[in-house]
């Protein structure tokens, strides 16, 4: 008999990384139950303890791998018998942490993960960062942490800065770093028209972005931790950097030197530009697939903007979408392609744009979004997480999905309107 | 059921507890290599104004040029589109054609043309610069079989971080599918 449940979990767990077209949502009740506990002095301001709990418990909640208390407690940080049970809760886990603040801004957070069943201190460690402002990144990363030790998988890309340019006026920009809840943020670019900002590596040490402020669009690398920038390229009438390889060598541009946008591939070391489309309507929106060697594009070929691709070096191009007459925007990652579709021919009626996710295995199609205009999406490394924008109630957001879980979330922006985002 | 339920649980519990014992964490009464750093990346970034970057070109005397400039500008009409189209709507042809007359006569004809292409707020960016491109393309052809020297007139989209008109109706989409002239010494 227990052989038989055995093979039924593992079937059942097994199943969740099968395909992700197709919605297997894991119930609530097979997550560790988990409750957070404050156990910082009274000195430290309670304001920011609660928003620091409130981001942490937010992570949890996100991981989708975790059933979580939101409830607000606090504790000794030493505890006590009723302190490292609750038993009232019926608790699998606690998350007991402890701010300090050092000197020069540093903030520490010492934390203690307990087995509620045992009472008993499971690990304990210590995080630090070194600017107050970026305390949501801690959370984040004790969140990520926590994570991996009960061995559910990866949420690394919580620790991934988000960069993106918001519209604050017309003809006006900013580019900012923040972490994937937008409660940290920093402007790294302002003044004049600035857009389109793409990271340049992995490590997020780099980030081009077009600037629109001299004659022509212009395309720019600047280095994160000096701000210098470097002029890599211009285009007349438009220049965006789309994608860039994974090992950071090649740049895929949309561009038009003759007043005509096609998606050129750029080799930042042998500075060659090699044009990889040839259309004389719309090709925008160019991704890497298959180890770098084909793009996925968006194309109004067919007479509305579609999702096609086409092999580097090749002149044939494939569809690849058969749903929807607007779809406008595509990310990919292995065999999964996300985009953007615009529901209804009226510009007027109460859909408007939904993203879909398609496997290029199979024939499913499953819509992701339901209300709001989603557009810009752009997948994490790990292929089970999608970051959007996401337009609602006249107020843009950064909207997040967690595909194995069914589940989206949105981060507000209080000021302003995203333009792009990459991450 | 209830037997069969517990034992279920329990075999979870087993799962979870046995991956979290893989990677047993380091103790915080160890060393400093216990310690996480979450802002080992980035944790210097700079910023930067482009505006304070930006040299100021303006000659002394560039204020009649302007004036000139300013005043031409001022009755060159706009050329608006239909939604997610790039194609000259036949009622903007007689515009177009006006504004080849103007742009050719002896006050104009030597200065620079910019035509920029505007979009409204529906669709993603990347697109939508596309489209604005698109649709000052169209603008120039247009011009250019009027009469005006294609080798004048440059290109430029703004996508749709240029909008005339910011509240979210019809009439205020209409206004803002349009190219645009700006004229260069």
């Amino acid at each position: 008999m227990i052989k038989k449940i055995l093979m039924i979990v593992l079937v059942s767990c097994s199943l969740f990384a099968y395909d992700a077209t197709v919605e297997i949502v894991k119930k609530m009740d097979k997550l560790p139950k988990i409750a957070l506990q404050d156990a910082s002095e009274s000195s430290v301001d309670l304001s920011f303890r609660k928003k620091f709990f409130k981001i942490l418990v937010g992570d949890l909640r996100v991981s989708s791998h975790f059933n979580v208390v939101d409830e607000y407690l606090q504790s000794s940080y030493k505890g006590n018998l009723e302190e490292n049970f609750l038993n009232e809760l019926n608790l699998d886990l606690i998350l007991r942490y402890r701010i300090l603040f050092e000197y020069d801004g540093i903030v520490i957070a010492e934390v203690k993960v307990i087995n509620a069943k045992t009472g008993q201190v499971d690990s304990e460690r210590t995080y630090k960062i070194s600017k107050h402002n970026r305390y949501p990144l801690l959370a984040h990363n004790i969140a990520v942490e926590l994570n991996a030790k009960i061995g559910a998988p990866s949420i690394k890309w919580m620790d991934q800065y988000v960069i993106f340019a918001k519209y604050i006026g017309s003809k006006k920009s900013e580019i900012i770093i923040s972490d994937y809840t937008l409660s940290f943020q920093q402007t790294v670019v302002k003044g004049g028209l600035n857009i389109f900002p793409k990271w340049a590596n992995k490590a997020q040490n780099a980030f081009y972005y077009t600037s629109y402020n001299g004659n022509k669009p212009t395309l720019y690398k600047v280095d994160v931790r000096s701000g210098k920038r470097k002029r890599i390229l211009s285009s007349p009438g438009m220049l965006v950097c789309s994608d860039v390889s994974a090992d950071g060598d090649k740049l895929l541009l949309t561009m038009a030197p003759n007043d005509q946008a096609d998606i050129y591939v750029y080799d930042i070391n042998r500075k060659n530009l090699e044009k990889i489309t040839s259309y004389s309507g719309i090709d925008v929106n160019g991704n890497f697939i298959d180890n770098d060697k084909r793009v996925v594009f968006v194309s109004d070929r067919l007479g509305y903007p579609n999702i096609f691709a086409q092999q580097i070096g090749s002149r044939s191009v494939e569809q690849m979408v058969y749903h929807g007459k607007n779809n406008n925007s595509v990310s990919a990652i292995d065999n999964y392609i996300v985009y953007s579709s615009r529901e209804k021919s009226s510009e007027f009626g109460p859909k408007t744009f939904n993203l879909y996710l398609i496997s290029t295995k199979t024939d499913y199609i499953r819509q992701l979004t339901a209300t709001g205009k989603n557009l810009y999406p752009r997948f994490a490394d790990d292929s089970e997480t999608i970051m959007f924008i996401k337009y609602y109630n006249n107020q843009s957001a950064l909207g997040l999905i967690r595909l194995n879980a069914n589940k989206s979330y949105h981060f507000p922006l209080k000021v302003g309107k995203i333009q792009s985002i990459d991450w | 059921m209830k037997k069969i339920l517990l034992i279920s649980l329990t075999i979870a519990m087993f799962i979870f507890s046995g991956c979290s014992q893989k990677n047993p964490e380091v103790d915080a009464t160890s060393n400093s290599s216990g310690v996480s750093t979450a802002d080992k990346k980035a944790d210097d970034i700079s910023g930067m104004d482009t505006d304070k970057m930006a040299s100021n070109g303006m000659s002394k005397n560039a204020t009649a040029v302007e004036k000139a400039i300013a005043k031409l500008e001022s009755n060159v009409n706009k050329i608006y589109f239909d939604f997610d189209k790039y194609d000259i709507r036949p009622d903007m042809k007689s515009k177009i054609e006006a504004n080849a007359v103007l742009l050719t006569t002896m006050d104009a004809k030597n200065f620079s043309i910019k035509v920029e292409g505007n979009c409204d707020e529906w669709g993603t960016d990347e697109y939508n610069y596309a489209l604005g491109l698109k649709r000052a393309k169209s603008v120039k052809e247009s011009l250019a079989a009027y009469g005006v020297d294609k080798e004048r007139i440059m290109v430029v989209s703004f996508g749709e971080s240029n909008p005339t008109c910011k509240e979210s109706n019809k009439a205020c989409w209409n206004q803002n599918r349009r190219a645009e002239f700006k004229l260069l010494p």
